[in-house]
């Protein structure tokens, strides 16, 4: 155990916290000091029991044994609204915003200023703009509803609304997954002012970059246990990812070179797409994915990543345009008849879109019409041949699991995302289409799923990857475009210089034209 | 088999809670609990009559129990099997009242089967609304079922009324579709073997075809299962309709079985009690089978208890609520269909 002598008072310890849900420890003992005036980061895999931690200095979860204490005073944060009052708010990776409800009406709840009879939108909307301007952070129109808001901007009210009532402690659960790097800055700059302040913030992280960018000290975390806390200024970043998988790390492949020649499979011609509430939509996009390649569409969410998603898996009719696999143009826009069309598709949201949680491991892998047609004859399921199948996918996949009957809930995040590669591709479709495959998953998890789609593409498959996370799109793709405000760039080969990239993506389209 | 034990555990508690509060009710009032209880035993089992008045009570439960977990199974709420069920009452009533040149089996037959489409096309109003306007079943079953009774009573005391015209009841169906006894003179009937071999359909259904899967999907999560190339809509709609055949034949069969006729009040609210007996079961067929016996125990020995003990009948509706608040609470619904789908990682 290596600890970074501690100068200035300490603000926050933990001592001895245990969590467990059901028979398994999340929590086995972590003992951690905080000073005031510190940016902190907690790093590991998932499952490593960083959220779970956070979630008890939240007042999310009861801790069953441990002390946490504030200033060197005892305190029981027995609710979110108890850790606030003692001065610990945070900001989930959820949202936990009212959707029906207008932008100043969600920021005014969570004002510690609340007026006693009367709520006064205009008063509001000043406010929300007010703490916007102190906080230096863009704020979307108060009138606007949160329902109509992409999830860039839903995540930046989140952040907004933890600060607006952030006492000394402020803790952040991945708080830039789906910022712009161009709002990145101003948020690192936001959590140093904060710091300045004497505030000490906290948070998740599974980017590396992040770490050495903002951090003073990194705690890293495994299998519910603090393995160690450094000061980052006396680490590497090889050290701290070698630490965190606890063996040897995945090559990092910057990039597979050459663009494939193979047959146009996937072609979209002109493709449009009304937005939602005057937002991009898709404007004219065009582009060929040939087999054996993984086309990268890069971006910030909010610019057509949706729309483009569901378009080609048959959720939303283009206005305009056409879609052609393997020469043939899809007529019917629907689920089955995209699939039908050897189209596959891991979505973005792999709890919400892509398995049915309290269904078992078995049952899941038949969430797809052409593995269920497959597996039914007049009617009936053919259920022991079902499993036969999904007991190979499973091993097959490494999943490290064996329990075909248990609920899929009950697997790790990276789990449920394997068991989603592993049924989407057992089609062997002509083309995937996928949407932030590696986002949340453990370094293992997310090297599997990207040798997935490296030796899909491999086998003669079109994969289209959506991702707003720009080392993902770096990583795996042959060729790379930006999506942004529903046009889609011309397509660049590697290498690709990520600082341009991440200029084009926050909407600077000056150095490329719309594609043909 | 750990699995199953762990299933049935919050559906014990809840009833040995709702027990709890029962007595405690029985002890306020100024009567002794262990002789209510004893009463409400003895009057469900004392005898072979009793017993066989717990199968008729438990016939129309266990049929609108099936209904209700298909619908709940498929995340479509129907409230509307008191509805769907007296549309297949007043089918089979007009159709019993008159012979049709077929065999006696096969003219019940069919009017079982046309009953059981009137609960569906019932139910299926609601289900069409849903799917092409978005119109919340919950409350266009609720309204359905006051039309339905609205009906009801207007026929019984107007076009429907029984030819002696004294009461405002109908004529009696033809004897000839009486439903069969199985033990004469006792009125156990045939209905509840149809029931019961129904709920294993339902098992079958709902676990091992095509349909059942994607009805379950469906209702666990409908995102998922639409992008999987799973009608969504055609689903709901097949289910909810199936859900309204069933509380359809339920009605039918009580009219063939027991009452031989339609008149106000027909129910005492079967299709209610069904949604409490289809939560005692989970939502499954084997589960609803129990449930609904122990419900039609609970019926058919609350008159006894009311004679013998002096506590109201009225008490075991307070036992079959109080059931429904204890599993609720327990298991702040997890295991129903919705949006939870919200995990911690």
């Amino acid at each position: 155990m290596v600890s970074q002598p501690v100068t200035s008072p300490l603000l926050l310890s933990v001592r001895g916290v245990v969590k467990r849900f059901g028979a398994l420890p999340a929590l086995a003992g972590v003992d951690l000091d905080f000073p005031a005036a510190e940016i902190h980061a907690v790093f590991g895999e998932n499952g490593a029991g960083k959220s779970t931690l956070m979630h008890v200095l939240a007042g999310v979860l009861r801790p069953d044994a441990g002390r946490i204490a504030l200033e060197g005073r005892p305190v029981r944060l027995g609710s979110p609204r108890a850790a606030r009052r003692a001065g610990v708010g945070m900001v989930y990776q959820h949202f936990t915003l009212v959707d029906a409800l207008t932008v100043a009406e969600n920021v005014a709840l969570s004002l510690p200023e609340q007026p006693r009879w009367l709520f006064r939108p205009a008063a509001a909307a000043h406010e929300a703009r007010a703490l916007a301007a102190r906080i230096g952070l863009d704020l979307s129109p108060p009138e606007a509803r949160v329902s109509a808001l992409s999830v860039g901007a839903r995540q930046r009210l989140e952040i907004l609304k933890a600060l607006a009532g952030a006492g000394r402690v402020l803790i952040l659960d991945e708080p830039t997954a789906v910022l712009t790097p161009q709002e990145v800055q101003p948020l690192f700059a936001m959590l140093r002012h904060l710091r300045a302040q004497g505030r000490l913030v906290i948070f998740i992280t599974h980017k590396l970059r992040e770490v050495k960018e903002v951090a003073d000290r990194v705690t890293l975390m495994r299998r519910g246990r603090v393995v160690a806390t450094f000061a980052v200024s006396d680490v590497t970043e090889s050290a701290l990812a070698a630490q965190m998988v606890g063996d040897a790390v995945p090559v990092r492949h910057r990039g597979p070179r050459g663009g494939s020649s193979g047959a146009v499979v996937l072609q979209l011609s002109g493709v449009s797409v009304g937005g939602p509430g005057g937002t991009s939509g898709l404007a004219e996009v065009s582009c060929r994915v040939r087999a054996g390649e993984i086309f990268g569409v890069a971006g910030v969410d909010g610019n057509g990543q949706r729309e483009l998603f569901e378009v080609l898996v048959g959720l939303r009719r283009p206005s305009a345009g056409s879609v052609t696999v393997r020469g043939q143009p899809l007529s019917v826009f629907t689920p089955r008849a995209a699939l039908a069309a050897g189209i596959a598709h891991i979505p973005p949201d792999r709890q919400r879109e892509g398995l049915v949680l309290p269904m078992t491991v078995a049952e899941n892998f038949l969430l797809n019409r052409g593995i269920l047609d497959r597996f039914s004859r007049r009617g009936l399921l053919r259920r022991d041949a079902a499993r036969r199948f999904a007991a190979e996918r499973v091993q097959q996949y490494a999943l490290r699991f064996a329990d075909l009957d248990a609920p899929v809930r009950s697997l790790s995040g990276g789990n449920q995302q394997r068991v989603v590669v592993a049924r989407e591709l057992a089609q062997q479709p002509d083309v995937l289409v996928t949407v932030s495959p590696t986002r949340g998953l453990d370094v293992a998890a997310a090297a599997a799923v990207s040798d997935a789609l490296a030796d899909v593409a491999r086998h003669g498959c079109a994969v289209l990857l959506i991702s707003t996370d720009l080392d993902e799109v770096l990583d795996l793709s042959h060729r790379v475009s930006v999506l942004s405000r529903g046009r889609l760039s011309d397509a660049l080969e590697p290498p690709v210089d990520a600082a341009q990239l991440g200029l084009l993506m926050a909407g600077a389209t000056l150095a490329l034209r719309p594609s043909v | 088999m750990k699995h199953y034990a762990a299933q049935l555990l919050p559906s014990l508690l809840a009833l040995a809670g709702a027990l709890a509060v029962s007595a405690l009710i029985i002890a306020v009032s100024g009567h002794s609990p262990a002789a209510a209880f004893g009463a409400l035993v003895t009057g469900a089992f004392g005898s072979l009559d009793s017993a066989s008045e717990v199968a008729v009570k438990t016939c129309p439960l266990l049929l609108t129990g099936l209904a209700i977990a298909i619908a709940f199974q498929a995340g479509v709420w129907n409230i509307g099997a008191e509805g769907q069920l007296l549309m297949g009452a007043l089918t089979m009533t007009v159709l019993g009242t008159h012979r049709v040149a077929l065999p006696a089996w096969l003219d019940l037959g069919s009017d079982l089967v046309v009953a059981a489409v009137a609960g569906a096309l019932w139910a299926g109003i609601a289900g069409q609304l849903k799917r092409r306007r978005n119109v919340n079943e919950v409350i266009s079953t609720i309204m359905l079922n006051f039309i339905a009774l609205g009906l009801i009573s207007y026929l019984v005391q107007g076009p429907l009324m029984e030819a002696g015209g004294r009461y405002p009841q109908s004529d009696a169906i033809v004897p000839a579709l009486w439903m069969p006894r199985l033990v004469p003179p006792h009125r156990v009937h045939a209905g509840l073997v149809l029931a019961l071999l129904i709920a294993a359909a339902v098992q079958v259904l709902l676990y091992r075809t095509v349909a059942g899967y994607e009805l379950r999907a469906a209702g666990l999560n409908p995102d998922a299962a639409r992008l999987a190339g799973i009608d969504v809509g055609r689903r709901l709609l097949f289910a909810l309709m199936l859900s309204g055949a069933l509380a359809g034949l339920a009605g039918a069969i009580e009219v063939s079985a027991v009452t031989h006729r339609l008149y106000e009040h027909f129910s005492p609210g079967w299709g209610f009690t069904a949604i409490a007996v289809g939560l005692l079961g989970r939502l499954s067929p084997a589960g609803v089978v129990l449930a609904a016996f122990f419900f039609g125990a609970l019926d058919a020995g609350s008159n006894a208890m009311q004679r013998v003990a002096g506590v109201s009948s009225v008490l075991v509706a307070i036992i079959q609520a109080t059931v429904i608040f204890f599993l609720v609470a327990l298991e702040r619904g997890h295991w129903l269909p919705g949006r939870r789908l919200r995990e911690e990682e």
